[in-house]
């Protein structure tokens, strides 16, 4: 190979530097002109447009069915916190929705949409949820499918709902269980553990005061837990302005994270107290109606899904369910990424998505029906 | 590679400095001593316009000191971020966090019940249900939706066993073949 000289070197090195400064220049000017148009347009992206149908209501829960080529005999029952923050997360935007891509791939899938608690709601309790309305829910999904069994998917306190729920009902017929980011061993709950630690937290004034704990409530803890969250943002958005894909996926998921919603008050102190304060649900002390919930009774194939960096619920909290239960096929995946990117932004669908479609078709080996036999229902 | 390394040399010196600084914050915030802004940065400020300025003289400037400047940032905020989740992390910070809400939810409570009263007064005065009142419906109703699905299940339930007794009694009259088996002539 002939010896390049070096003021070949030079000039390519230079023709280089000139084409970075044309490409950053280039940005810069998208910048501005993107800057523009994200501070004049109010108007938010569409979330939610996956088509769906309202098959139960219960109080101000919502239990709907997405449409999809139902190839997949087990039908899929998501379970979200109650409270807290909106489900649409789950169904971002086209091409970034969780519940699109699962029923893309022809999974049945329900959505349980706790929805909005008013002061009227101020009576729901967390054994109500468990003993109530998810039996509940768990029948209509088998009743609306025509399957014998499901599965459940819970992410972050929908997944302590859920198991809480299976514990208390083992003869549930649930096929597989996945908990994403819901706490179990609240000795390991990070901050908000320490937080709300019987010694500094008084939540029996928080709810005598409002009788719920209200949406600023839930913004300013959130808020607290990652104070510098809004500048990384920020942050991230100047950087990336010149690209319209990711100021649309940021402008949805910033609508998102700003949307708290309040969460009923004796819900509240039963969380706040027998979860998290007493930590009775991975102690076996936790008793609805008089039933036990043991976590060991839980004998269905179980995934938990933990994110590194996850600060609401570190993945040693949510990594507990495993030792808990009693099933034989347990597997426990530590994901990079945090308590929200888990199930929403850029990598969900590289990282966790297909993660978890894998592990439920695993297990459904001969799940899939032909392509001719799909009438809208799974009979 | 004067250029390149000229930048490197910034963003090293950035590092440093954002490490001493979150370390001079953390002992502050860890004494519970009131932090002193001026106090804490102002050598690294000062020293950090310095060898910017020195920097910036001896190379021209680079394109990809953009993406190092961002990467700075980002482990920047990513430092402060771990130094205030160490600071936070704390008993002595929940316990006055915790006196702190205390404090203004006893505020808070008062204030929360003269609005009620103010209100309710007002919607009796003008002759309109109160919100206890709209409250006390939206119970009502809720509860008697309870009943009727209590109630609905008990027909489906009830629904389904009839239509099994009912396949039951059928089935001894049907022919192994299916068929109906033929009635017995009255003698």
């Amino acid at each position: 190979m002939p010896e390049r000289s070096a003021s070949a070197d030079d000039r390519e090195s230079r023709t280089d530097a000139a084409a970075r400064w044309r490409e950053e220049a280039v940005r810069n000017l998208q910048r501005m002109a993107n800057f523009a148009t994200v501070a004049a347009d109010a108007a938010t992206p569409v979330a939610g447009a996956t088509a769906r149908e309202e098959v139960y209501r219960k109080r101000q829960a919502r239990l709907y069915r997405y449409a999809s080529s139902r190839t997949r005999r087990i039908p899929l029952l998501f379970v979200p916190n109650l409270g807290l923050s909106r489900p649409y997360i789950f169904d971002l935007m086209p091409g970034a929705s969780f519940i699109e891509y699962l029923t893309k791939e022809g999974y049945d899938f329900y959505l349980l949409d706790w929805g909005v608690y008013g002061p009227e709601d101020r009576d729901l309790t967390m054994g109500e949820c468990v003993t109530k309305i998810l039996p509940k829910v768990v029948h209509k999904v088998l009743e609306t499918s025509g399957a014998e069994r499901l599965s459940v998917l819970g992410y972050c306190m929908g997944a302590t709902l859920a198991a809480s729920y299976l514990g208390w009902e083992p003869g549930a017929p649930v096929a597989h269980f996945i908990n994403m980011a819901g706490p179990i061993d609240f000795d390991r709950s990070g901050l908000f553990g320490l937080w709300l630690d019987r010694r500094f937290f008084n939540v029996d004034q928080v709810v005598d005061t409002f009788g719920e704990l209200p949406a600023e409530m839930v913004k300013a803890g959130m808020k607290l837990l990652k104070p510098t969250m809004e500048l990384s943002s920020r942050l991230n958005l100047w950087w990336n302005l010149w690209n319209k894909d990711y100021i649309d996926g940021f402008k949805a998921l910033n609508q998102w994270a700003n949307e708290y919603v309040p969460m009923p008050g004796e819900f509240f102190r039963e969380w706040v107290k027998a979860y998290y304060q007493e930590n009775r649900l991975v102690r076996g002390q936790l008793r609805y109606d008089g039933r036990v919930v043991r976590l060991n009774a839980i004998r269905c194939p179980v995934l938990v899904i933990g994110a590194k960096e996850d600060y609401i619920v570190p993945p040693e909290c949510a990594r507990a369910l495993i030792d808990a239960v009693g099933s034989d096929d347990k597997e426990f995946l530590e994901l990079r990424g945090g308590h929200i990117s888990l199930i929403a932004g850029r990598s969900a669908p590289v990282h966790c998505w297909p993660r978890v479609e894998g592990w439920l078709a695993a297990r459904s080996p001969n799940a899939r029906r032909r392509r001719d036999d799909t009438d809208g229902g799974v009979r | 590679m004067a250029e390149r390394s000229s930048a490197e040399a910034l963003l090293e010196l950035w590092k440093r400095q954002m490490e001493e600084g979150t370390k001079a914050w953390t002992q502050s915030l860890g004494q519970a001593q009131t932090a002193d802004p001026s106090h804490v940065w102002r050598p690294f400020l000062d020293q950090g316009i310095a060898a910017w300025a020195s920097l910036m003289a001896q190379a021209p400037a680079n394109p990809d000191l953009m993406a190092q400047w961002k990467q700075f940032l980002d482990q920047w905020i990513a430092a402060w971020g771990e130094a205030l989740e160490r600071a936070m992390g704390t008993e002595a910070f929940a316990q006055a966090l915790g006196r702190y809400l205390e404090q203004w939810l006893s505020v808070q409570a008062p204030v929360q019940r003269g609005a009620a009263q103010a209100a309710e007064a007002t919607l009796t005065a003008l002759g309109m249900p109160s919100r206890s009142e709209v409250m006390g419906i939206s119970r009502r109703i809720s509860d008697l939706d309870d009943r009727l699905e209590g109630i609905a299940d008990q027909l489906q339930a009830l629904a389904l066993r009839l239509e099994r007794v009912i396949s039951a009694g059928d089935a001894p009259r049907r022919a192994p073949s299916g068929r109906t088996p033929q009635k017995k002539k009255r003698r």
